[in-house]
């Protein structure tokens, strides 16, 4: 996640608040909208895992299908969010955005099968 | 062959056929230091009204016997039996008797030492123990069989029948009952309610973000990008038919041929993009 850490001249102000307006100004529009979606996915998990906590496992195997499923989805999301990214691209030259989609593609069809099949 | 010997059998049936009987036959109890406590004739043609009663110590002796009727000859029989029968319980025993050759028999019944063949007299539930039938049963192949009911005989209680260990294991046993964990329950409406809003806030905010961040959708439904982004949905309405009601297998095959057709349209999507990128 490169790209949010430049510390701007208003020192003074609270950080946390600094930060939010560095990635708001510095992170391109395509890649806040993975941004937001593995935000969702985040929350959604989290939802999910509270609810199991505090009120029931019951269908447990569909709160493990969905519990699984938005990791999943978060860590596909993450990797291809960390390949499109401008500024990695030393890091990933072989790896056309693309080729990164075309990945995270399969990879999601692959995992949704999973999650499906498990869903019963 | 059969109806030669069957005619043989009636005619030595018919011809040797004579009756047996019993002569001077008495019994006599005696208590352990001899004396006589009871000595009577038995008739055969009235059984002894009074059971006779044993003591622990006393003995039974019963003499008789065994001759032809027509000419009051001593006769040995091949087999001759005396049987205790106890009516209640139905538990009966044969005790063979020695008879000599000129038909005489002796036997002496003593409880303190009785024979393996006399049944089991245990205690009723009122104190009393039952009376056992005693019947001579005499068989000789020339003569016809005798059966004659002597008296009923009173003997001591014996002990219980030990009980076998194993004894306990062939009675109805207690019956199994399976258990199993309650099924578990779907929660109130309410709180499925309320948490399935909960869960789908998350697409709010997510449909929110969206419409601040998206980045323009730039040639979607180009005609080299559309075949990708269908193939990408069918994909997953498979999926989601294949949870509805689809078998593994079905969805594996069909899954094999959208793959293909996945494939051809993502490369050519995929190309066009790149192509206008580097452009």
């Amino acid at each position: 996640m490169a790209g949010t850490k430049q510390s701007p001249a208003t020192a003074s102000q609270n950080p946390l608040l600094s930060l939010w307006k560095a990635y708001n100004d510095q992170t391109p529009d395509r890649l806040k909208f993975i941004d937001a979606f593995l935000f969702f996915l985040m929350l959604s998990g989290i939802i999910q895992f509270a609810y199991c906590v505090l009120v029931t496992t019951y269908p447990y195997n569909a709160f493990l299908s969905g519990f699984g499923s938005t990791v999943g989805q978060f860590v596909l999301a993450a990797s291809l969010r960390s390949q499109v990214n401008p500024q990695n691209r030393e890091e990933f030259k072989n790896v056309s955005p693309e080729r990164a989609f075309a990945d995270f593609a399969l990879g999601s069809i692959v995992l949704h099968f999973f999650v499906y099949n498990f869903l019963g | 062959m059969f109806f030669r010997s069957f005619g043989l059998l009636l005619l030595a049936a018919a011809a040797q056929a004579s009756i047996l009987t019993l002569k001077s036959p008495r019994f006599v109890v005696s208590d352990s230091i001899g004396t006589q406590l009871r000595a009577e004739p038995i008739s055969l043609e009235h059984r002894t009204a009074s059971p006779v009663k044993l003591g622990g110590r006393d003995t039974l002796k019963l003499t008789f016997q065994v001759v032809e009727k027509e000419d009051g000859k001593g006769v040995q029989p091949h087999q001759t039996f005396l049987r205790f029968y106890d009516e209640v319980t139905g538990e009966e025993g044969i005790q063979p008797i020695r008879v000599a050759s000129n038909g005489k028999a002796k036997f002496d019944l003593n409880p303190s030492k009785p024979p393996l063949s006399l049944p089991p007299t245990p205690k009723t539930a009122s104190g009393e123990v039952n009376p056992l039938q005693l019947t001579l049963l005499i068989g000789s192949p020339e003569h016809e069989p005798l059966s004659i009911r002597l008296f009923d005989l009173v003997l001591p209680p014996s002990q219980p029948a030990p009980v076998h260990p194993d004894e306990i294991k062939f009675h109805l046993q207690e019956e199994l009952f399976h258990t199993f964990r309650p099924d578990q329950k779907v929660p109130n409406k309410f709180i499925s309610l309320v948490f399935s809003g909960i869960a789908l806030a998350p697409w709010v905010v997510l449909l929110g973000l969206w419409s601040q961040v998206a980045p323009a959708p730039t040639n979607l439904l180009s005609p080299f990008i559309l075949p990708f982004i269908l193939s990408l949905g069918a994909f997953e309405t498979l999926l989601f038919t294949y949870w509805v009601k689809l078998k593994l297998f079905d969805v594996l095959l069909y899954g094999a041929g959208l793959g293909l057709v996945t494939i051809f349209t993502g490369r050519q999507a995929l190309a066009s993009i790149s192509a206008q990128r580097k452009d």
